[in-house]
């Protein structure tokens, strides 16, 4: 041992037993200083105010137990080297304990001075290179993920010249091709494209992986969204001659998702279903709601192709895995796509898993959790477990300028909210779902963390953005206005997730009357008048 | 009738040169820089309609040309998209709040490419070709 002293914190109720361990101690070769408590949250705040080189640990305490002891010192101080010092001969208990991240397990009255001062210097030693261990396990996740994503972001300018090039001549712009030549370029084409869809997945797993994705949660039709999947994986699906059909369930809530992720997933899916599914077979995607569980809408992803064998199963989620026997080697890609697709559906706080009929085919199944207002504002009300300081709500009222509207006039609305989402925030802001239920006006609701002073430089962002768009100004007026979001005085004395319920029903509440929709309110007062 | 010019600044000049035959067989005519320092150069001394910008330069980087094109009262009418390899969801962001137009990652798809780029002319009232 160094000449330093080593600090332990002995851990023991029974003051015989302290003394004993004191007095062995003090008899060891090296200096050794003590301090002795003899309660577990006694000795949590001794080593939160100055971590010890070493806890001794008696495992029945008075105000905690056997196991629960040991796992307690371990969850609040993971850092430091614990030696379980224990009545009991416990030889299973001992093992779970060292499995559980416990240095050494010693029996009272069962060792010398020598002993002791041995167990706790190689503890010492062991929980230091633990910790170094897991500190270049760390680094090296960090290097590899920053590598990915360097590797991936060189290999796209090349990529992009070999795709620009290959397409100007495909398009005739440096002069006209033979039909046997303008079948090559398509080939390059292909492949380019191919190679970007691999770039791609490279990168979005690193991303992934280091903890990059941070979800844009909106209120969503779930149908919608698989009608957009449906339809852009059709071409997709008439090449290879399989049939795409999807089947809603009617009474499906409104989700909370990130669309563009929701995408992400349910093309990852389709795609896999078709890439798996020989001619003439077909991919059905479906939606609905189990009675059993209120809080998430199901959708399914089913083929018709060769199914998952069961060892296939437990792989099929992970990096890199690749179907030995795929259908279409043509369209191989790296193995990543399962892998972000669980990473995502996990990300949205659902559950992915597969079921199979070898030989007939397979469903993907992944949940989403059910839209909730508060559940929407939480990530941007809140930071580091507490409520941000103050809230706006901005309105964004379109209205059409002709009667009827411009023909195009739900494109322009939709433009719109597109523009609007890019003016704010995405940790701080976030624009509430349209409602649609005015007519042709719409109106748009951002709730931001802020204060009517800052909202100002959003409204005029807002303004200036929507004032570029030709559509916009050809078709339609706009008007927006921002109110501050009252809170209940004694709001920070509740629990924080009563502090978002709060903000949420001010939130609707003002969205309600501002729309105008007075029958919310007045059906709670005719219940007050009764 | 004259053409809308279009400045293009990129570094690197395949990518430049591809663009370039791109946007002239789509009847614009075009101005090229290589990195931040003659981007702002050549749009005091061409006057483009609209700049094609990559993110990745020498000499500052997209972002710096992007704030010194907003902040210069001479230049800050010039409508910029920005087309470059970098991640979408982190710049995206930054560069539409730093008041481009439009954002592209590479490789961009063609169609969609030109169909912004008349667009955004027309919004701010250029000579389109016909």
């Amino acid at each position: 041992m160094t000449d330093e002293s080593t600090h332990v914190l002995l851990i023991e109720d029974n003051p015989g037993d302290a003394d004993l361990v004191r007095l062995r101690l003090t008899e060891g070769k090296s200096p050794v200083d003590v301090s002795c408590v003899d309660k577990l949250s006694d000795g949590l705040a001794s080593i939160n105010k100055e971590p010890p080189s070493v806890v001794l640990l008696d495992l029945n305490l008075p105000d905690s137990h056997g196991a629960e002891t040991f796992r307690t010192v371990l969850e609040k101080a993971p850092d430091v080297p614990v030696v379980i010092l224990s009545g009991q001969d416990d030889e299973a208990l001992a093992i779970k304990a060292v499995h559980q991240g416990v240095q050494d397990y010693l029996v009272k009255g069962d060792f010398t001075a020598h002993h002791l001062e041995r167990a706790m210097h190689y503890a010492v030693e062991r929980q230091a290179l633990l910790r170094s261990l897991e500190m270049s396990r760390k680094q090296q996740l960090e290097f590899k993920n920053h590598f990915l994503s360097h590797v991936s972001h060189e290999l796209r300018t090349p990529l992009t010249c070999i795709h620009q090039f290959a397409s100007i001549l495909f398009d005739g712009l440096a002069g006209d091709l033979t039909a046997d030549q303008r079948d090559h370029v398509r080939t390059i084409l292909k492949s380019a494209n191919q190679l970007h869809a691999m770039v791609r997945d490279l990168l979005e797993a690193a991303r992934v992986e280091s903890g990059k994705i941070h979800l844009e949660p909106r209120c969503l039709t779930i149908g919608d969204l698989i009608q957009q999947a449906v339809t852009m994986m059709s071409p997709t699906a008439r090449e290879k001659g399989i049939g795409l059909e999807m089947g809603l369930d009617s009474r499906i809530p409104l989700i909370c998702g990130d669309p563009d992720r929701v995408i992400e997933i349910l093309i990852n899916l389709i795609d896999n279903g078709i890439k798996f599914t020989p001619r003439d077979g077909s991919v059905m995607v479906k939606a609905c709601m189990l009675d059993h569980d209120t809080d998430f809408v199901y959708i399914s992803v089913t083929d018709t192709g060769r199914g998952i064998t069961p060892e296939a199963k437990a792989l099929i989620f992970e990096r890199l895995y690749q179907d030995p026997n795929a259908v279409d080697n043509n369209r191989k890609g790296l193995g990543l796509g399962l892998y972000i697709t669980k990473e995502l559906v996990n990300l949205h706080g659902g559950k992915i898993w597969v079921t199979s009929d070898p030989g007939h085919g397979s469903t993907f199944t992944f949940t989403l959790p059910v839209y909730s207002l508060p559940k929407l504002l939480s990530p941007v009300i809140t930071y580091k477990g507490r409520l941000r300081d103050a809230f706006v709500v901005v309105a964004v009222a379109l209205a059409p300028i002709s009667e009827p509207p411009a023909s195009n006039w739900k494109e322009t609305s939709e433009r719109c909210l597109e523009i609007l989402r890019r003016c704010i925030y995405l940790d701080k802001d976030v624009v509430l779902p349209g409602m649609g239920i005015t007519g042709p006006a719409e109106t748009f609701y951002v709730v931001a963390s802020t204060d009517l002073a800052r909202a100002d430089i959003m409204m005029t962002r807002i303004r200036e953005q929507l004032d570029r768009q030709v559509e916009f100004k050809a078709n339609g007026r706009l008007t927006v206005s921002a109110k501050a979001v009252p809170l209940p005085e004694d709001i920070s004395a509740r629990p924080l997730e009563a502090q978002v319920e709060a903000v949420a029903n001010s939130v609707t509440e003002m969205v309600l009357s501002d729309l105008g929709l007075k029958c919310f309110s007045r059906t709670q007062e005719a219940k007050q008048n009764n | 009738m004259e053409k809308a010019k279009i400045l293009i600044v990129d570094d690197d000049p395949d990518l430049r040169q591809a663009l370039k035959l791109r946007l002239r067989a789509n009847q614009y005519d075009t101005v090229h820089a290589v990195d931040g320092y003659s981007a702002i150069a050549l749009a005091y001394k061409e006057h483009p309609q609209l700049i094609i910008l990559d993110l990745g330069l020498p000499a500052g980087d997209g972002f710096v040309v992007l704030d010194r094109l907003q902040k210069d009262d001479k230049l800050s009418g010039i409508p910029v998209i920005v087309l470059t390899a970098r991640d979408a969801p982190s710049s995206e962001q930054r560069c539409l709040h730093a008041g481009a137009a439009a954002f592209f990652q590479k490789p961009a798809d063609n169609a969609e490419l030109l169909g912004v780029i008349r667009a955004t002319l027309k919004t701010t009232g250029s000579v389109l070709p016909s």
